[in-house]
């Protein structure tokens, strides 16, 4: 069995990469699959937080490549899920105690025993981007509807196509469809077109993100969560599964593409 | 910037269907010409090995001693062939040493004609226009000693800059720099213009604030006086 791995990232900080994470992982890991996070922001680890599994953290990522432990003994089980993974970064280090290709023989030795890899990319170009991205077969690219943040995932998914990563997808997060309408938002639609990347699904702006956060339990948990429904509409369509893209949630992108076709 | 960086090698080498070309210009001393081109073919080694090389030496008079000194020069440095030389039309250096080698006057029949009746070549030196098949994404910087096509979109972030001409096929976005070795003649052709900054030799302009309608067809940017103008068709 060889699982996928699979990249988030985004190029600019604080877009949505970890929560991203943490909610795709969760959600795949509800239907019954085996899921491993690896949070390569080292140095500035977030993952092990938004999870909650910040205090049960005894070796990282640094120590697995380094040797001091077993790749199983790094590996974090999550509170409620038993087929979910973490394996932290290291706070105390920093990003070059990682080469390329070790984490290339760790995602390649995690891929043998899970269906899913997902890689916590750190914000940036550097070292770090590079050694998130050189084990996976798959990116995510998150960004929000700001024109900085869009630049920024242009430019990372440049430097994906140029590292002969192809297979990549598109998350808008945090669309707010009120501010699209007046027209003080970029759409769905601007931005699909400026990066010419597929879309995988589009999460509106929600305040229940900070609190989930704040609590360290992944926002698909929560039933009636709207932004929680996205993500798992996104793992669902990550596992293959056909799930349309809803009018109002996407901001109007659906609407635009029945007027095109006269529906 | 990009005719300076040119000028300082003293040979173009251009690939051809029988090989490369390496066209000498003008009255460089042999042994500068020399030290460039053993620079130039240890730099590119792999790229050069075990090719064949014609030699262009019509920028250029005729010199045998320069053509064993290069010859050797080739074929020791990256096991290069000397395949071809081809002289000028002002090759009386040929026959006075063809003439001095055989002891007898050498000429050739109806060589005036041919010359009168050859067509015109371009200019050595020129070069062809570069195209760029993918979207030129943020970051990406793209220059052309020539023209510049780009088969896609180029997006904001990205600079794409040119000696010539540039034609977008796609709509532009970023910055883009045409006739960048001074020439105002020079145009920047996309599907739609929005860009972040548009130059022209040494005019430069920014796009006025909002947005502007899309174009039925295409748009064309030039200088026109001192400024830069963006029409639509």
């Amino acid at each position: 069995m060889a699982g996928r791995t699979i990249v988030v990232t985004s190029g600019k900080g604080g877009v949505g990469k970890t929560t991203t994470v943490a909610n795709l992982g969760t959600a795949l890991a509800k239907k019954g699959y085996s899921v491993v996070m690896i949070d390569a922001d080292i140095g500035l680890r977030n993952l092990d937080v938004v999870m909650g599994l910040e205090n049960r953290i005894v070796y990282n990522l640094v120590d697995i490549v380094e040797g001091k432990c077993r790749t199983e003994q790094a590996m974090i089980r999550d509170r409620k899920l038993k087929t979910l993974h973490i394996i932290p970064a290291a706070q105390t280090r920093e990003k070059d105690a990682v080469k390329p290709e070790q984490m290339k023989a760790l995602c390649g030795e995690l891929a043998q025993e899970h269906d899913f890899v997902l890689i916590d990319c750190p914000a940036g170009i550097e070292r770090g981007f590079k050694n998130a991205v050189a084990g996976a077969q798959q990116a995510l690219v998150v960004t929000t509807p700001e024109v900085s943040a869009i630049r920024d995932a242009d430019r990372v998914i440049g430097l994906l196509e140029a590292n002969l990563l192809k297979d990549i997808h598109l998350i808008i997060n945090r669309l707010n469809v009120k501010m699209v309408k007046k027209g003080d938002m970029m759409s769905t639609a601007d931005i699909v077109s400026l990066l010419s990347v597929p879309l995988i699904g589009v999460v509106p702006e929600s305040e229940e993100v900070v609190v989930s956060t704040n609590r360290g339990v992944p926002l698909v948990h929560e039933r009636g969560s709207r932004a929680g429904a996205a993500f798992q509409k996104i793992a669902a369509r990550l596992n293959g599964e056909n799930v349309p893209f809803d009018d109002d949630q996407d901001g109007g992108f659906l609407s635009r593409v029945k007027r095109i076709f006269g529906g | 910037m990009l005719g300076r960086m040119r000028d300082t090698l003293p040979f173009v080498i251009k690939a051809d269907r029988e090989g490369f070309l390496l066209i000498v210009n003008g009255e460089i001393p042999l042994p500068d010409l020399l030290e460039a081109l053993r620079t130039k073919l240890e730099e590119s080694k792999a790229f050069f090995q075990n090719s064949r090389m014609i030699l262009d030496l019509r920028r250029r008079t005729f010199d045998p001693d320069e053509i064993h000194a290069v010859r050797a020069l080739l074929e020791q440095a990256a096991g290069v062939e000397l395949a071809e030389v081809r002289l000028g039309s002002s090759n009386g250096a040929f026959f006075r040493w063809a003439g001095a080698v055989l002891g007898v006057k050498v000429s050739l029949e109806g060589e005036r004609e041919r010359a009168a009746a050859a067509p015109q070549e371009p200019p050595p030196g020129a070069e062809p226009p570069l195209v760029v098949r993918q979207t030129c994404r943020s970051g990406t910087r793209i220059e052309s000693p020539a023209e510049l096509v780009i088969l896609g979109d180029v997006n904001p972030g990205a600079e794409i800059i040119a000696a010539g001409d540039i034609v977008v096929f796609g709509t532009l976005r970023g910055v883009a720099h045409a006739g960048a070795e001074g020439d105002r003649s020079a145009k920047i052709w996309a599907l739609h213009i929005e860009p972040q900054q548009l130059r022209i030799a040494d005019v430069v302009a920014l796009p006025p604030r909002g947005r502007k309608p899309k174009p039925k067809r295409y748009e064309v940017a030039e200088v026109k006086g001192d400024l830069i103008q963006v029409v639509s068709y």
